[in-house]
C-alpha cells in the first residue's frame, strides 16, 4: 500500500476522490477549505482518504473492505506527520460521534460534544492549558460575552457596559479569526482599549477554541438542514466547558433581529447552557432609530466616510481607523 | 538540554510508537496505550531513562503506544529530542548501550 499527497485539481485524482468520499456518505463543501490531500492506494484504487485545512482534519473516508484495520491509524497519523513537517502540532478533528473512539485510540481527547458530533484534539497544546492560562477572578455573579468586535462598535460598548453593571466580573471573549476586516490583535487591542475604564471587565483572546462556528467543517452532516444546528450546539458545549471552569454563570448576547442563523445560534445557546448558565438577551443600541453594528463601520470605512464611522465608534476605535484608514482601504480593496 | 520547540516522531502504525515533546515545566508524560495496565510502568521508565541520559529536566511528552518495543520507544524518542534541541547532526553516541 502507498501513500501519497493527491492534488484534487487533477480531475483523475479528483474523480476516484469524490467516490470514495460520496460512497462513505460524506458532503463536499468547499474545496477551497482544503490545504492538502493524502491518499492510500491498493494498487492502483484507491481505498483511504484524508485532508487537512490548516490544523483541521477533515474529510477521512475508508473503503468498507479496509476499515477496521491498520488503515485508519496510517492515515491519521500520515496527517499528522505531514502537519508536523510544518511545525503544527495542535491538531484538531470535527467527527461524527461514533468515531470519537477511534480517535481517542490515537491519542486524541475531547474538547467537546454534541448530540451531532465530537470536536477531538491531540499535539502540544490542549483547552485546559488554554483555560489554564486565563485570568482566574472571583465573584458570586461572574459573567461573559462573545464577540468578535470586527470592529469594536459603541454597540458592543453597550453590551459590556450593561453586563458590567450586572455581574461582579465580566469576561469578554474577542473571537479568533484573521479573515475579518480587522486582525484579531487589533480587534483585542480596541475591545481593551475601549472597556479601559470599566475595572470589572477581562478581555481576553478566543484563542482556538472561541472561533466563528461557520468554519467547523459538516461535510459529514448528512441532513444539510441540521449544518447550523450541528455548528452552534458544538459552539456552545465548548463554550460552556470554558465558562464552567471559570466559574462563569451568565452570558450576555445581543438581539439580531434580522439574522435567522444568529436567531438559531441564540435558541442552541440557550438549550445547552441552561441550567448552569443563564443566557440573556440584550437589546441592540441604535443612534437616532439606527441600529449600531459593525457592518455599517466596515461599510463606511469602504466608503472612505470618516463622519459616518465617527458616529458608531468609541474615539478609541475612531483613532485607529482614522490613523490607519489607508491600509483597511487597501485589505478592502485585496478582498479581505 | 533545552526543549527548543515542539517535535514529533513515530507513527500510529502497529508497533510502533508516536512521541511528541514540547516545551513544559519539570518532566510531565501523557501515555495513551492499550497495553498501559501492563507495560505502562516500563514505557515511562524507558522515557525519563532516556530523558535523564540527555539531562532534559523541563519537557512536556506525549506517548500513543502502538504496542512499541522498547528499543523502538528509544529510537522514537531519541529522534524526538534531536528534533527539539536542533541537535540532529550532533549524534550522541553515549546515550546508547
Amino acid at each position: 500500500m502507498d501513500t501519497i499527497k493527491i492534488d484534487l485539481n487533477d480531475p483523475y485524482y479528483y474523480q476516484q476522490w469524490q467516490k470514495l468520499i460520496e460512497e462513505e456518505g460524506l458532503y463536499i463543501e468547499n474545496l477551497d477549505d482544503i490545504t492538502e490531500t493524502i491518499g492510500i492506494y491498493d494498487e492502483d484504487k484507491l481505498i483511504a482518504t484524508g485532508s487537512y485545512f490548516n490544523n483541521v482534519l477533515k474529510y477521512l473516508a475508508i473503503d468498507p473492505k479496509y476499515q477496521g484495520g491498520n488503515v485508519f491509524n496510517k492515515l491519521v497519523s500520515y496527517l499528522i506527520s505531514d502537519l508536523a513537517s510544518q511545525n503544527i502540532f495542535h491538531v484538531f478533528v470535527f467527527t461524527k460521534t461514533q468515531y470519537q473512539s477511534s480517535f481517542e485510540y490515537l491519542g486524541f481527547k475531547m474538547v467537546a460534544q454534541s448530540r451531532f458530533s465530537t470536536l477531538l484534539e491531540t499535539g502540544d497544546y490542549s483547552i485546559d492549558q488554554y483555560i489554564s492560562e486565563l485570568p482566574k477572578v472571583s465573584g458570586n455573579n461572574i459573567s461573559a460575552i462573545v464577540m468578535n468586535a470586527n470592529p469594536f462598535t459603541l454597540g458592543h460598548r453597550y453590551l459590556v457596559e450593561e453586563a458590567s453593571k450586572k455581574s461582579d466580573v465580566v469576561y469578554v471573549f474577542v473571537v479568533s479569526q484573521n479573515a475579518s476586516l480587522f486582525k484579531t490583535s487589533e480587534r483585542i487591542e480596541l475591545v481593551k482599549a475601549g472597556t479601559k475604564d470599566l475595572n470589572n471587565v477581562v478581555v481576553v483572546a478566543g484563542g482556538d477554541y472561541m472561533v466563528s462556528f461557520v468554519t467547523f467543517p459538516s461535510y459529514f452532516i448528512k441532513s444539510r438542514s441540521d449544518v447550523v444546528t450541528y455548528q452552534t450546539e458544538l459552539d456552545a458545549q465548548v463554550f460552556k466547558r470554558i465558562a464552567e471552569a471559570l466559574n462563569i454563570t451568565k452570558r450576555f448576547v445581543g438581539e439580531e433581529p434580522y439574522s435567522p442563523t444568529t436567531e438559531i445560534y441564540n435558541q442552541s445557546l440557550k438549550k445547552i447552557l441552561i441550567p448552569e448558565i443563564v443566557l440573556e438577551v440584550l437589546e441592540r443600541k441604535a443612534v437616532g432609530g439606527d441600529i449600531i453594528s459593525a457592518t455599517k463601520v466596515r461599510q463606511a470605512i469602504s466608503e472612505d466616510n470618516l463622519e459616518v464611522i465617527r458616529k458608531y465608534v468609541p474615539e478609541t476605535t475612531f483613532d485607529f481607523i482614522k490613523t490607519n484608514l489607508k491600509d483597511l482601504l487597501r485589505r478592502i480593496n485585496n478582498g479581505n | 538540554m533545552e526543549i527548543k520547540h515542539t517535535a514529533l516522531a513515530g507513527t500510529l502504525e502497529s508497533s510502533d510508537v508516536q512521541i511528541t515533546l514540547s516545551e513544559g515545566k519539570g518532566i510531565s508524560i501523557d501515555l495513551d496505550s492499550q497495553v498501559e495496565k501492563q507495560f505502562g510502568k516500563q514505557i515511562k521508565k524507558v522515557v525519563t531513562d532516556l530523558l535523564a541520559k540527555y539531562e532534559i529536566s523541563d519537557v512536556k511528552v506525549h506517548v500513543v503506544d502502538k504496542g512499541a518495543l522498547d528499543c523502538t520507544i528509544k529510537a522514537r524518542l531519541i529522534a524526538a529530542i534531536q528534533r527539539a534541541t536542533d541537535t540532529q547532526n550532533e549524534q550522541n553516541w553515549g546515550v546508547l548501550e
